[in-house]
């Protein structure tokens, strides 16, 4: 998939996400977390996986994030980039 | 859940909470429990207003949603990034939503959520040495101005010229970008920069140009000063900054008098330059603008430099003349 327009998903609320995605010429990802020292590195595993997943190869995404469980990061990346991916 | 608030039950909540409502934001919000407001918040432009939560609901996450509406607001306006004012004792409560905290002093902190100032210094890399800054408003640029960055470039490796950026003046920021860079051209340390939303902006100084000099803008001005000297001066290498000695209007001088106080706190050095004067007075912007708006080039002549003269006789800068004319 392809991000093709800015959009966004979820919210700033306690356990949830907010991710920002817009058009790149490369793939960057830029992770705000309220447990960034703990678990950066598994907050962008799992972007980075569910990313690929959507075959999307780039783009700008920006994570807000308050502790949110994994399947709830991949839930709110994947609706994200559906959503730039529409025309 | 969330609805639209009357004016009054945003203002009944806010004054309980020792906040002052302001009119004009571009968005307000309201949360309602059992048909009562329970919180509210505002955005205008990319700074988060009035933001309040009525006691009896600290503790839940209303602020995470409110907050979620602004912040959305503000990305589909075009702001990445927006800021906002609490107390310090506050600011926790933000930093827990991913807000980081820029400046505090005394009984204020400014916040901000988004790429923000990382961005900003990321994308302007300085020069080493033992630089300067000035931060100018320039509206427009004057013999006054160049005065004062002619001196100040002999004193320092680089001097840095921040022009405000922010759209609240008579000439437009484009303008006053361009009138600094071609009055600074040949001064080969000279770098003009932007100050986006970290030097005299709508997020760190409103009332700058409201012209207001109250206890708000004491503190407006401090928290301003603080970023500066805390933040933007070290990323630049600044060890002094440098600014025209204000004969004429309280608000500037009450800023110089600000840097004066808060500056060298934060081991900043402040140099205050004399005022060049033509026929007896100060050159000022104000008195530029004056001559301008009367057509008096003959006066501008001797105030401005051929840069800006240039620009001033242009078809660009007649609507400006109009605009003062009727101010």
């Amino acid at each position: 998939m392809q991000i093709r327009r800015k959009s966004t998903a979820g919210t700033m609320q306690s356990s949830d996400l907010m991710v920002v995605v817009e058009p790149a010429e490369t793939l960057q990802i830029d992770i705000e977390s309220t447990v960034k020292k703990q678990f950066e590195h598994l907050i962008r595993a799992r972007i980075e996986t569910t990313l690929r997943d959507l075959g999307v190869a780039a783009g700008h995404v920006r994570v807000s994030d308050r502790g949110a469980l994994d399947y709830a990061i991949a839930a709110r990346v994947e609706t994200a980039i559906h959503r730039a991916s529409q025309e | 859940m969330f609805d639209q608030p009357t004016e009054r039950e945003v203002r009944e909540l806010i004054e309980s909470q020792g906040l002052r409502y302001e009119a004009g934001v571009d968005e307000q919000v309201g949360w309602y429990e059992n048909g009562r407001l329970a919180a509210c918040g505002a955005r205008k432009g990319y700074v988060l207003k009035m933001l309040a939560i009525a006691p009896e609901f600290r503790g839940t996450d209303i602020l995470g949603a409110l907050v979620t509406r602004l912040v959305l607001s503000g990305l589909s306006a075009g702001h990445e990034t927006v800021l906002l004012f609490t107390r310090p004792e506050n600011a926790g409560i933000f930093e827990a939503l991913n807000f980081r905290l820029l400046a505090t002093h005394g009984t204020a902190a400014l916040l901000e959520h988004g790429p923000g100032l990382e961005a900003y210094l990321a994308s302007h890399p300085a020069a080493p040495g033992r630089n300067g800054a000035i931060v100018l408003n320039g509206n427009p640029f004057t013999l006054g101005h160049l005065h004062l960055v002619e001196g100040a470039a002999k004193a320092v490796d680089r001097l840095y010229l921040f022009v405000v950026s922010e759209d609240c003046s008579a000439f437009p920021f484009a303008a006053r970008l361009r009138l600094a860079r071609e009055a600074t051209a040949r001064l080969a340390n000279v770098t003009v920069l932007e100050t986006s939303r970290y030097a005299v902006s709508a997020g760190t100084f409103p009332s700058y140009f409201l012209k207001r000099r109250d206890e708000a803008a004491q503190a407006q001005m401090r928290l301003d000063l603080d970023l500066f000297a805390r933040r933007i001066a070290p990323a630049f290498h600044v060890v002094r900054r440098f600014a025209g000695a204000e004969p004429l209007c309280p608000a500037t001088r009450a800023y110089n008098a600000a840097m004066a106080e808060v500056l060298p706190e934060a081991g900043i050095a402040l140099t205050e330059v004399p005022r060049l004067e033509a026929g007896g007075a100060p050159v000022s912007a104000t008195r530029v603008r004056a001559a301008f708006a009367a057509g008096d080039f003959k006066a501008l002549a001797d105030l401005v430099p051929p840069s800006t003269l240039q620009f001033l006789r242009s078809d660009e800068a007649r609507p400006i003349a109009g605009r003062l004319k009727g101010a």
